[in-house]
């Protein structure tokens, strides 16, 4: 990814803390973490605040393999070490909520599939699987979760609309709560194309 | 972006205006839409409304608006109070209402200390019940200038009380009370009740929602798992709001969760939440069963103060709140006939205010806080002691006629403190009703040539009864310890008694 759709995405995902930001309850409960995976992975941001965040600069290599299930190993090991889990004595975090994010399709195709059992172990509040651009392939995100959103063009319109899209999930939680059963995510924006 | 004209379904001789841009502001179920002069909005329901939605929206803009508009005070709770929708559209098989803009003070003048991205932002209740917000070391701390002092939080609980109160009158449950459902402004005291389309006819319209996490009655909880048609399910209804009314004042002046406290019910967060908040619950200032007591050492650091009830109890609110928070959260937890309607919060907090006095220290957040009863008092947030002599005043009512008894209405001297009609006469009562001229003070206490004095402005028939002597308009009388001094000779008419403390 390079180019436009980096700069959009970089644009749309600190467009996102800002949103956030304007949101007293998402200020007050919610923390982030950002893990990127290319050649390598890294913990871009390690688990922050949301009024202690930093903007951050994404950056893509031009070429090179997609480390997908490396990014979803290291995610299982901070999961471990950095989310408070409930005890009889002190009250763990909520459930975690996963946006994963990718242009393309995992190069590391028997660690990413080793992963997502693992994955749908944590009992994460929403796994959100974004496939963007044309190359992006959604077959593989839909082994991680039935909740995957493709966006066909990567320009910044799409993403701030899909950038919004998650930042009203984040927030569910703190609106008034239906008559019926369960919470559920609010219904996507109309431009993209949502498979099931 | 264009200009849309479309027509009441209440009256169709009624049109309105908004513009679309395309992009309309999403709430919760309506997309809003503004009208080229600002005047109103057009919220538009997203999904098609049933018969009974329609229906029950047309009456909310039609009879119980009349109701309001006829009462007494109208325009009060319809200025003050309330964002009352006044009319009904339909535009493409979507129902929308027309509701008043929101006034300015309810957006942020300057938002965030550090920067201006909330500037202009909706003041909606959770920014100031949050203690983050609120500590200056917090990165992204409100501006000082937003925040108010504490009297401004007991004004703004007034004003809510006052629209549950009214909305109870007329029959209807709010039925989702929280704080994202009120506008407030601390800056000049004022609370916007908004979101009223989804309100309860009971019997008439069921509730679509449970409520907002924080304020679901307990009730609410315990019974969600049950079926809608099951006799045993409780939606929201009048006793429910009361439950969310104590928790809204509760988090406005202690700015923590009365129910939040550091018991585990279930290692699983969300049954854990659903226990805490319904079957179990329990007052986190229980004073006998200490179980949900806070774990203070697991405090985040921004809320150490207010989440601390060690350092800052409940009982600080003063006597009368102290009650009704005992009613609420102990006796009516569980108990929903028990809960103090909203009509006792109002009294009690008005009753408060005369409680209050000014903090010594000109640096303190809060500036006010509740007499404690000591002779010694200090303030909870600043822990400043107060310092010089401090007049309490008891009113008295004539029983009698040589027989005067006790109101259990107390009035805190402070340089500068006004005397008003509702002091002076049982005929008076404070509330959403007094004429302006009711609203006009009639004395004032001072602290003159190192006395403590009340300057009678306008009240005839004012008498130092312990000097037998009459205190004529404009002229003062000293207040010292042990002396009666009747307001007025008038049938009503009360008398006060001074104790002077802290000499």
């Amino acid at each position: 990814m390079r180019g436009e759709p980096i700069q959009a995405l970089n644009n749309g995902f600190n467009g996102l803390i800002s949103m956030l930001r304007t949101d007293p309850q998402a200020m007050d409960s919610l923390h982030i973490s950002v893990i990127t995976f290319d050649r390598e992975v890294h913990n871009l941001v390690p688990l922050t605040d949301l009024a202690s965040f930093q903007p951050v600069e994404i950056h893509c290599p031009e070429s090179g393999p997609t480390h997908t299930g490396e990014a979803l190993e290291m995610l299982l090991k901070m999961i471990d070490n950095e989310l408070v889990k409930g005890s009889t004595e002190r009250k763990g975090d909520w459930k975690p909520l996963l946006f994963v994010f990718t242009d393309g399709k995992p190069s590391d195709i028997q660690k990413y599939r080793m992963c997502i059992p693992k994955i749908k172990a944590m009992d994460f509040g929403i796994i959100v699987g974004c496939a963007a651009g044309p190359k992006a392939e959604v077959s593989f995100l839909k082994e991680l979760t039935d909740e995957v959103v493709k966006l066909d063009t990567t320009d910044s319109n799409t993403l701030t609309t899909f950038f919004r899209w998650v930042s009203s999930s984040i927030e569910m939680g703190s609106k008034s709560q239906g008559t019926g059963e369960i919470l559920t995510l609010p219904p996507p924006p109309n431009e993209l194309n949502i498979i099931i | 972006m264009k200009t849309i004209t479309i027509k009441s379904i209440i009256d169709p001789s009624r049109t309105y205006k908004y513009i679309d841009d395309g992009s309309p502001k999403q709430g919760g179920v309506k997309d809003v839409y503004f009208a080229p002069n600002r005047k109103y909005v057009v919220a538009f329901f997203r999904t098609a409304l049933d018969f009974n939605q329609r229906d029950r929206i047309k009456r909310i803009v039609t009879l119980y608006l009349d109701n309001i508009k006829n009462g007494s005070a109208g325009d009060y709770f319809l200025q003050e109070i309330y964002r009352w929708p006044y009319d009904a559209v339909e535009q493409d098989g979507k129902t929308g209402v027309i509701v008043p803009i929101y006034d300015s003070k309810f957006f942020f003048a300057k938002g965030y200390g550090a920067n201006a991205m909330i500037k202009g932002g909706e003041k909606v209740g959770k920014w100031f019940t949050a203690p983050s917000f609120r500590h200056q070391q917090y990165p992204l701390a409100l501006d000082k200038s937003e925040l108010g002092d504490w009297l401004s939080y007991f004004q703004i609980a007034i004003n809510i009380c006052r629209g549950i109160k009214k909305m109870h009158q007329m029959g209807l449950a709010h039925s989702d009370l929280s704080y994202n459902n009120v506008l407030i402004d601390p800056v000049s005291k004022s609370a916007n009740i908004i979101d009223l389309d989804g309100l309860v006819v009971p019997g008439l319209y069921p509730p679509e929602v449970i409520g907002t996490a924080d304020f679901i009655a307990p009730e609410v909880l315990k019974t969600k798992h049950l079926k809608l048609n099951d006799p045993n399910r409780i939606l929201p209804n009048q006793k429910t709001d009361l439950h969310a009314l104590a928790v809204l004042i509760y988090m406005y002046l202690l700015r923590r969760h009365p129910l939040r406290g550091g018991k585990i019910w279930d290692l699983d967060a969300e049954k854990d939440e659903l226990m805490a908040m319904g079957e179990k619950a329990l007052f986190v200032e229980h004073p006998t069963d200490r179980m949900n007591a806070v774990k203070t050492d697991q405090l985040r650091k921004w809320e150490t103060f207010w989440g601390n009830p060690n350092k800052l109890s409940y009982t600080k609110t003063g006597p009368y709140l102290t009650d009704l928070f005992k009613r609420a959260f102990i006796d009516g937890l569980h108990n929903p006939m028990l809960r103090p309607i909203a009509n006792e919060w109002e009294t009690a907090l008005l009753k408060t205010v005369d409680l209050i006095q000014p903090c010594s220290n000109p640096q303190c957040d809060e500036k006010w806080y509740v007499f404690d009863n000591s002779t010694k008092p200090i303030c909870p947030f600043c822990g400043t002691a107060h310092k010089g002599s401090l007049p309490v005043i008891d009113l008295y009512f004539k029983f009698k006629d040589t027989v005067w008894k006790p109101e259990g209405h107390r009035l805190m001297v402070y340089h500068n403190q006004y005397l008003f009609k509702w002091h002076v006469s049982r005929k008076v009562i404070r509330n959403e009703s007094l004429t302006a001229e009711d609203k006009n003070p009639v004395g004032y206490f001072t602290y003159y040539q190192n006395k403590w004095m009340l300057v009678n402005q306008d009240l005839q028939g004012m008498k130092d009864l312990t000097e037998q002597k009459d205190i004529p308009v404009n002229s003062m009388v000293e207040l010292t310890d042990g002396k009666k001094i009747l307001l007025s000779n008038e049938e009503g008419g009360r008398l006060l008694y001074i104790t002077i403390t802290n000499q």
